[in-house]
């Protein structure tokens, strides 16, 4: 690729910022980066926490086990994905991670025919059966699910859930970009339709109706520039009705809804 | 009189109304730097004046009417009076403020405080100018609206009055009665019942004197500064469609109480929204005195009135209730200004009865939820004291006490007040501030929720973020509420303490400082508690209402808000940590000698 994908731009931010972003929307617990030793890594989100793997270059199970004891004893199920993954959605992960029931230690996406070991939910309990592997130089993670529960979710499966049906209904979450091809591919897709309102005096102000404006942004700032609207200290946004951001780099994805409110909302 | 800092008179002009006389109570100039104004001093004066355990319908009970340094400069918004009192609804201190010009002429009749006490055989107002105290007779306005009865009163007396009254709700002791002045309310904590049983249908005030600010140049020239400020956007949701665009942003944000706080969405919110029904509805924008913001929107109602339109009587009297209709909410607003009832505890008492109705639970089959004929039949009927509006007029903690079974479990109050309209599930720094606030559930005094709807944490979460969210914005609003400057104003302050003591230095002559306001706000809310402790407060007062710890919310975005007791309660012991108090919620003796509390605590 000749460039860390983690600093590969997608319609305003980078992937890891878009990535993190992602995830931290559709979990409630911590969000952890495993890098290689000394890694730069671009801006993120307030309150991603980052590691290292022990040893660099030894594949996917290296940063499982990374991550996996970062999370140790805070929680009891990770979502781990991939930094090059610019059309993860939300609603991909939420299934995912519902989809991890107490019969089983992974759950595990099937896609396009394949697996996808960086897209899937683990039991973070499995961390001494991935340090084990890596003992043995048994490098795949593969060989992880021949030794623990594994459920794996087809793409019916995947589907069943209404919000994934609908808002990423080809299992685009999956995409990954492993050679240039697949970057420019990837930016040559539009950024995520998203519904934007704005309420009270914003929407006299910027000429917006009763009715949502679909627009194209891929990011929070994106957003506001479609409706003309600065995000300066005077301005707070809500997506989906649910948190309540002024990150201009947040991250947006197909179907959300944005609400923009005067930051001095209250009474 | 020996010297006193600008701004000031130092005296409260205390009024035992039973027989017209009066006293002189001197205020020294520390007891003012301690407590500035407004709020704070008013704190100080219950402490002072009200007897330990008084009923607060008694005769012995006081009432004051605050007023601050600020008062009669040009400052923007400057214009407010504090009215405080031992709560009939609360049992607890309550202050209410209330703005324009009977702060301005109550001042300059040359008090900073006038304190009503004792109580009338007949219905009377107490006259008070330069000539001193009076009581006449007031039989001709007993059972008037308050607004008409300020207005036949000032006929009577001449333009140079200014006229607070209570309406009949007042006068019937309904417990969550209002005192107004020129259409605005001192509204929360039945402060109007405390004059109504006092028999006093009004306090009239004329300006009599000056009162000089230290340094009337500086003065002049922060008032120039902060009016321009004032027209900037950190204000322009109040001056270009008021409080009322909070409604349907509220309504985005799954934070708009509904149907007794059972949903945080209203199906019907685009039909109260302000950004449509100013279009269509719009008569007028008006101003308090010496404001330069102007937030007051007036509204046309159905048949020709008018109503004053504000994102809590709408929320109260609309999505609480189940009602949309605008017209039916607009008149209940309307006659709530009539009746002189808090909008906020008249809806959050009819929605729980409209509950309690629903349920069963009491027998009124005419109340349910969404129907507006009922709301206001209901409204009535707690104005006249009269069916069922005889035990709506105790409020929702006592209704719920005297109907019993799970009643309580539902009644949204804390301490007996009825919650503003900001639903704690989503809102959980707000959860806290509501929970602790010596007034109880209230948006004033603690204003957390803004800290909420910043996005600088989880909102619907809560820990350490939370707690000193609501720490600082308790501290702001007893800065603010003291000094007097309306909250509106707030966001134009980029560094409020120090911005703060620069006005109170400018006024007072004192080398006040942000530091030292800091402590002032620490000093006046453990005041807030020490009153309240004296009164019987028990750590079980800060609490939520067990409908908000008991059921889940489910949201549009898929999660669930939920508020545990464990989560609250772990909140409060943050938020008694931070402020220096223990896990009962009761300072030391160290903290109370280093603010100049231990006088109080005595």
């Amino acid at each position: 690729m000749g460039t860390p994908k983690a600093t590969l731009e997608w319609h305003g931010s980078t992937l890891l910022r878009r990535v993190t972003g992602i995830v931290a929307r559709a979990t409630s617990g911590p969000v952890v980066v495993v890098r290689a030793p000394g890694q730069e890594l671009p801006a993120m989100p307030n309150g991603v926490e980052v590691t290292e793997d022990a040893r660099e270059g030894r594949g996917p199970l290296q940063g499982l086990a990374a991550g996996l004891a970062a999370l140790d004893g805070r929680e009891e199920v990770a979502f781990v994905s991939s930094t090059d993954a610019p059309l993860l959605h939300p609603a991909f992960v939420r299934r995912v991670v519902a989809a991890l029931d107490g019969e089983h230690d992974v759950a595990l996406p099937r896609a396009g025919g394949f697996p996808h070991p960086l897209a899937a939910a683990y039991r973070t309990a499995l961390l001494p059966d991935v340090e084990k592997l890596l003992a043995a130089d048994r490098m795949r993670p593969a060989f992880l699910f021949e030794t623990c529960r594994v459920r794996r979710l087809d793409e019916a499966l995947l589907l069943d859930d209404p919000a994934v049906a609908a808002f990423d209904p080809e299992l685009d979450s999956v995409l990954n970009l492993n050679e240039p091809e697949d970057y420019e591919a990837a930016r040559e897709r539009p950024a995520p339709e998203v519904a934007v309102r704005c309420y009270g005096a914003l929407r006299s102000r910027h000429g917006a109706g009763r009715s949502p404006v679909l627009v194209r942004a891929a990011t929070l700032a994106a957003a506001a520039a479609a409706v003309d609207l600065e995000l300066d200290e005077h301005v707070v946004a809500a997506l989906n009705g649910d948190q309540i951001t002024r990150d201009p780099d947040e991250p947006l994805a197909t179907g959300d809804s944005v609400a923009f409110v005067a930051a001095d909302a209250g009474g | 009189m020996p010297d006193v800092p600008g701004g000031y008179f130092g005296r409260a002009l205390v009024v035992d109304v039973t027989d017209g006389a009066a006293e002189e109570l001197p205020l020294d100039e520390q007891t003012l730097r301690r407590y500035i104004g407004g709020v704070g001093l008013g704190t100080y004066l219950m402490h002072r004046l009200a007897p330990d355990g008084v009923d607060p319908l008694a005769p012995e009970a006081p009432l004051a009417f605050v007023f601050s340094p600020l008062v009669g400069t040009p400052l923007t918004t400057s214009a407010k009076f504090a009215v405080v009192a031992k709560s009939p609804l609360t049992e607890r201190l309550n202050d209410a403020l209330a703005s324009s010009h009977f702060a301005i002429a109550g001042k300059l009749s040359g008090h900073d405080a006038l304190v009503v006490t004792g109580a009338r055989e007949a219905p009377s107002v107490l006259l008070v100018d330069g000539d001193g105290p009076r009581v006449d007779d007031a039989a001709d306005l007993w059972g008037l609206p308050a607004a008409e009865a300020e207005h036949r009163l000032r006929e009577r007396l001449g333009p140079a009055w200014r006229v607070a009254a209570i309406g009949p709700a007042g006068e019937r002791l309904v417990r969550y009665a209002t005192v107004s002045h020129d259409g605005r309310h001192a509204g929360r904590g039945g402060l109007g019942a405390v004059l109504g049983s006092k028999r006093i249908k009004a306090v009239a005030v004329r300006a009599a004197t000056k009162c000089a600010t230290a340094h009337p140049k500086r003065v002049l020239a922060a008032a120039r500064d902060l009016r321009a400020r004032s027209f900037g956007p950190a204000t322009a949701k109040y001056r270009e469609l008021g409080t009322l665009a909070n409604l349907l942003a509220f309504n985005a944000l799954s934070t708009l109480p509904t149907r007794n706080f059972q949903e945080a969405t209203f199906a019907g919110a685009p039909q109260l929204a302000a950004e449509d029904l100013a279009e269509a509805r719009s008569v007028a924008r008006n101003s308090c005195a010496s404001c330069s913001i102007g937030c007051e929107h007036i509204y046309a109602t159905k048949g020709g009135g008018q109503a004053r339109v504000e994102y809590e009587n709408v929320f109260a009297l609309g999505p609480l209730c189940g009602v949309a209709d605008p017209d039916v909410v607009l008149s209940a607003s309307a006659r709530c200004d009539a009746l002189g009832l808090d909008t906020i505890s008249a809806g959050g008492t009819i929605a729980w009865a409209m509950e309690c109705a629903e349920r069963g639970l009491i027998d009124a089959p005419w109340l349910r939820f969404g129907d507006g004929a009922a709301l206001l039949r209901a409204l009535d009927e707690i104005g006249s004291r009269t069916g069922l509006g005889d035990l709506l007029g105790e409020g929702s903690r006592r209704a719920s006490a005297v109907v019993g079974g799970e009643a309580p479990s539902f009644a949204t109050h804390v301490k007996g007040l009825e919650l503003p309209g900001y639903e704690p599930r989503t809102l959980q720094a707000m959860a806290l501030g509501m929970a602790v606030n010596a007034r109880g559930a209230d948006h004033n005094r603690s204003g957390a929720y803004e800290a909420d709807l910043a996005g600088g944490h989880d909102r619907m979460a809560g820990g350490a973020a939370q707690a000193a969210a609501a720490i600082v914005t308790e501290d702001r609003a007893a800065v603010m509420d003291s000094l007097i400057l309306c909250k509106f104003l707030r966001g134009v302050f980029a560094d409020p303490f120090p911005e703060w003591a620069a006005l109170l230095s400018a006024v007072t002559g004192w080398d006040v400082d942000g530091n030292e306001l800091q402590r002032t706000a620490v000093r006046i809310v453990l005041a807030k508690r020490l009153f309240n402790l004296r009164e019987g407060w028990t750590r079980a007062e800060d609490w939520l209402p067990d409908r908000f710890l008991a059921e889940t919310l489910e949201l549009e975005s898929g999660r669930s808000a939920t508020l545990t007791p464990e989560r609250l309660r772990s909140m409060i012991d943050a938020y008694y940590a931070g402020r220096g108090l223990d896990r009962d919620g009761l300072p030391d003796a160290e903290q109370l000698d280093a603010l100049g509390l231990h006088v109080l605590a005595a």
